[in-house]
């Protein structure tokens, strides 16, 4: 079919094409020191053409395909999951990919978008009413499933952009507020059970939300059964674990425990961002020195380089830059023609949203270090071409918005 | 038309999706300022002039000591040269330090190969790891390191803990060593947090208490200049203290053992396990011949490893719990107290067949090993003299299932569980396992024959045949054989319950074995077993051996009234054990039970107190 070009969603290109620019620009300085990386921008630069490509093809044909595509892919990606887990190659400790000849494919990232569908599809009902069980329940089994699947790898990174994305669509699907955040109670309680290593805390919390949110009976039976099994097992759980096993979950809560390797990073990291100050060394000008003996500143760290040789202006345009994309994302979203449509593009904006913060949140020292690239910018074919599959399924959208 | 809800709700919903994603970049943005404005300065510093390195704090692995706290295992700092890398980005250093003259320079100081320094230093280069050029160097070498060190950069003088045995070979096999991870136990134990370089436990008690020996290494970042010399620590993490292992405390009395040793010193191959029949404690473990494991901690040239492993009699081998022997006559002890147990004899029987050197079963004539015959014996007299003709009859008399039933109730033809690792079960042949080597349900009852005298297929160890002496020693009790006696800051250890269920049967009978093999001892085929003033009770054996000459097998206890001390000694292809091992058995009874010539007295006091303890103990029953 032929594609109304001026419908599509201009800023939203714009800011994509500066992004994967820069993208290019940052890779090529990040491997211009001798050693075993070099040159791999020729390689990001041929992937750019395929991921071109690839958004073109998803974003002719229309959305309704994705929409009763929906299941069928959510199961393809299920079973891949299970099977990375059985026949992965692993990298680092986890496995997540399944070698295709020459290519590496993250089974991960096929889940995100069918999960993305499949939510999308199940909440574009007349007859949904969020308020009972029956209705919110199976969307949370829908995301749990690959959720646990992907943590499993481990890519807990990863693994938490599919509750990310999961709550944002029960908010656009119209959950209430208060009932939502009594809903998240045990993510809460777990959370604050590591932070503290008391339940108490999160007692009070979660009273005082009760009392805030005055749920029905029904929701506020199932919630305090749910936040009671986690209070009484949690810790019995926790005593039960092998000492590596704690070990892993404490370093993956605070990084400074495990100074021998996310500690270190992230150090380097910020020497390397601090140097840089307002203006940057310079492009090519790096002179981050322990940062070259980090095996991953042109993947997950790259925006140390950039912030170490463009400085907090040239960081500040690449933040800049990610507004634009998101919050055209979620305008599509309320503009969209139809409901699938909108809860698609919640879905990927939100996954996108999710990833781009556990990464530079990880870079400037203030959250763990996960192991997830930068969308656009980091080095790597597959990862690069599923986000410009996801912007080729906004513009999928926007193209299709005045359609009656 | 358009579905959903209306445009109005729509845009609240994305006015909030909106607020939380610049409040995520908001977030971003601060955390930006912070490192680029507010700690630039001192970011770019350390960038600038400085770097910042993560020293490892090595734990010291904890020391082993004998029950009385005499140090049998501790550690001493090694002077390693290793090679730092330098950081990539001055890539002139990078091309100086692997310049041809750098490596022929650091080659020749440390004497090594230019090609094997080269290796290292790219491999390092590559990885950005440090290497280890020279472990433990000599002071020489590390002085001249340290004299050219600023015109050699990269290069450096760290200390390492190794691990240091006082002792030397004293003890060997059952303390084991620790030497360097190698490749495989690395990708085995990677989730334990080992990395290259660590020292693990390899063999013994140093592999068996790996995890409470080794304790956690500490980090700290340091500021290190250009030169990468220690310029301060970084206050951004603060250091993490090592934590030293545990202390391991041994059930071995470093005089018994030392004693033990002294004596085996002439035999060539064998073993010897002493036991404290109460308890279980393993008093003193020799197996011969033995290695120094000081040659592994200062690093073993592969040519020595090869020659350590190839060597036919394998000094590595814990002959005393790894190696499994045929009993010999050591077992008739098992066959009279199974014969008892089961009613089948009592202390005063006489076989049908009196022995005139020989016994003719099945067509065939089994000999005595007295070839003049023992006459017609009862019971005591047959252990006394160890007369086969009438064990051949017992054995007939007992069958398989009596004999494997009372052996393994004393510990034999399973592994103790003693807590030293690759223990050897030994044999002690079953129904099933004869039915496997001749036809079901057909094999011969010829080998009842060999049972009886403890030929045949039985084998059992050093530490076996101790244990077995223990459990008759003391009654029948089980006993748990172990070598740790306690673990510092450990409050959670505690002895494991024993694997045999031990033996209940009549004072009679008990009463009977003790008398036995008392007379052995007394004026029996162990003479040389005697020590003046304490009754030693005990049991000679010559273990028939395909290979070459017959191994020398002795068990004894002592002092037989309240045994404190139970033994096994076997001396391969050196002939009677009587004859052989009892003399070296009664000089360790001599030490462990009147000790040093000075210490007599004190400890004959001693002893009379507590078998005084004990009489008043018994009265009160």
């Amino acid at each position: 079919m032929r594609l109304r070009v001026p419908y599509l969603d201009w800023p939203l290109f714009f800011a994509t094409a500066g992004l994967i620019l820069m993208g290019l620009l940052t890779v090529y300085s990040a491997t211009s020191i001798p050693g075993a990386h070099q040159g791999l921008w020729v390689k990001q630069l041929a992937w750019c053409a395929i991921a071109f490509g690839a958004a073109w093809v998803i974003v002719a044909v229309h959305y309704r395909l994705y929409d009763s595509l929906a299941w069928p892919l959510y199961g393809i990606s299920l079973v891949l999951l299970v099977a990375v887990l059985a026949i992965g190659s692993s990298k680092l400790g986890a496995k997540r990919w399944i070698e295709l000849g020459p290519l590496q494919f993250q089974p991960s990232e096929l889940a995100k978008l069918a999960t993305t569908f499949v939510l999308a599809r199940y909440f574009d009902n007349a007859r949904l009413d969020l308020t009972q069980p029956r209705w919110w329940l199976p969307p949370l089994f829908i995301a749990l499933v690959p959720f646990a699947l992907v943590a499993k790898e481990p890519d807990l990174g990863t693994g938490l952009s599919f509750p990310a994305m999961l709550i944002a669509m029960y908010f656009w699907a119209g959950m209430p507020m208060g009932r939502l955040l009594l809903g998240l109670s045990p993510v809460f309680n777990v959370a604050l059970f590591f932070v503290t290593g008391s339940v108490w805390w999160f007692v009070g919390l979660f009273i005082a939300m009760i009392a805030l949110a005055r749920p029905k009976l029904q929701m506020l039976l199932i919630v305090v059964a749910l936040n009671g099994v986690v209070a009484v097992e949690l810790p019995h759980l926790w005593n039960h674990l092998h000492d590596y096993q704690k070990r892993r979950i404490e370093t993956f809560i605070n990084p400074d425990n495990d100074p021998y390797g996310a500690g270190y990073q992230i150090i380097q990291s910020k020497i390397a961002i601090g140097s840089g100050g307002v203006m940057g060394k310079g492009y090519l000008k790096g002179s981050q020195k322990a940062l070259s003996f980090l095996p991953m500143r042109h993947t997950d760290f790259i925006y140390s380089v950039v912030g170490e040789e463009l400085g907090f202006l040239g960081a500040l345009t690449v933040v800049l830059l990610y507004v634009v994309v998101i919050l055209r994302g979620y305008r599509l979203a309320a503009v969209a023609r139809d409901g699938f449509a909108g809860l698609m593009a919640i879905g990927v904006v939100t996954a996108m949203f999710f990833t781009i913060m556990v990464n530079m949140l990880m870079t400037v020292g203030w959250a763990p270090v996960t192991g997830v690239p930068l969308p656009f910018l980091s080095y790597g074919g597959t990862a690069l071409v599923v986000n410009c599959i996801q912007i080729g399924l906004l513009q999928n959208v926007a193209l299709r918005r005045r359609e009656y | 038309m358009p579905s959903g809800p209306p445009r109005r709700i729509k845009d609240d919903r994305f006015n909030v999706l909106a607020a939380l994603t610049l409040a995520g970049f908001l977030l971003v943005v601060m955390g930006l300022l912070r490192l680029q404005v507010v700690q630039h300065d001192e970011l770019s510093r350390l960038s600038e002039q400085n770097r910042v390195r993560l020293d490892v704090l090595r734990a010291p692995r904890g020391a082993i000591r004998d029950r009385f706290g005499r140090l049998l295992a501790d550690n001493q700092p090694s002077f390693d040269i290793i090679f730092r890398p330098m950081p990539a980005e001055s890539t002139t250093r990078v091309r100086s330090v692997i310049h041809s003259e750098w490596i022929a320079r650091v080659a020749a100081l440390l004497e090594d190969d230019t090609l094997d320094v080269r290796r290292r230093v790219l491999e390092a280069n590559r990885t950005g790891q440090t290497a280890v050029l020279r472990r433990n160097s000599p002071y020489a070498v590390m002085a001249a390191v340290e004299e050219s060190r600023s015109d050699l950069p990269g290069l450096d003088v760290q200390v390492a803990p190794i691990r240091r045995y006082p002792e030397g070979t004293l003890g060997a096999q059952l303390l084991g060593y620790a030497g360097e991870i190698n490749d495989q136990e690395l990708s085995d134990r990677e989730d334990d947090g080992y990395r290259l370089g660590d020292l693990i436990g390899k063999t013994g008690v140093e592999r068996r208490y790996e995890d409470l020996l080794r304790g956690t290494d500490g980090a700290e970042f340091v500021v290190v200049n250009a030169m990468g010399k220690r310029v301060s620590t970084l206050h951004e993490g603060p250091p993490r203290p090592p934590v030293p292992g545990h202390d391991v405390t041994l059930t071995i009395d470093l005089d018994i053992q030392r004693m033990m040793e002294e004596t085996m010193a002439d035999v060539d191959r064998g073993a010897a396990v002493a036991i404290d029949p109460r308890d279980g404690s393993i008093l003193g473990m020799v197996s011969r011949p033995n290695f120094d494991p000081n040659e592994f901690s200062r690093g073993i040239s592969f040519a020595r490893w090869k020659e350590l492993n190839e060597d036919g009699s394998n000094p590595l081998l814990n002959r005393a719990i790894q190696s499994a022997y045929p009993p010999g006559s050591t077992f008739k002890v098992v066959a009279m107290l199974a014969a008892l147990r089961f009613g089948l004899v009592t202390a005063d029987t006489h076989m049908p067949v009196s022995c005139n050197g020989g016994f003719n079963f099945g067509g065939r004539r089994a000999a005595c090993w007295d070839k003049h015959g023992h006459g017609s014996v009862d019971l005591l007299t047959a252990l006394q003299f160890s007369c086969d003709v009438y064990f051949y009859q017992l054995g007939l008399r007992l069958g398989l299932d009596k004999i494997q039933s009372t052996a393994r109730a004393l510990g034999m033809g399973e592994k103790t569980g003693i807590d030293l690792p690759a223990e050897s079960r030994g044999l002690i042949p079953t129904d099933a396992y004869y039915d496997r080597h001749f036809k079901s349900g057909h094999w011969p009852r010829g080998v009842l024959l060999n049972l009886g005298i403890g030929q045949g297929e039985l084998l059992a160890t050093p530490l076996q045949l101790a244990l077995m002496t223990s459990i008759v020693s003391n009654g029948g009790t089980p006993v748990r054989p172990h070598v740790v006696k306690a673990i510092a800051d450990d409050p959670g250890f505690k002895l494991e319950k024993p694997l045999e269920p031990g033996i209940s049967t009549t004072p009679e009978a008990w009463a009977a074995v003790h008398e036995a093999m008392q007379r052995v001892v007394d004026k029996g085929t162990a003479l040389a077993a005697r020590v003046p003033g304490i009754a030693v009770a005990g049991k000679t054996g010559t273990a028939q051996n395909p290979h070459g000459k017959d191994h020398a097998v002795f068990v004894c206890y002592a002092p037989a009234d309240h045994p404190t001390i139970a033994m096994a000694w076997i001396a391969e292809n050196s002939g009677h054990g009587g004859v052989v091992c009892a003399p070296m058995a009664a000089r360790v009874l001599r030490r462990a039970l009147l000790g040093d010539s000075t210490q007599i007295a004190v400890r004959a006091a001693a002893r009379r107190d507590s078998l005084a303890a004990a009489d008043s103990t018994e009265a009160a029953d």
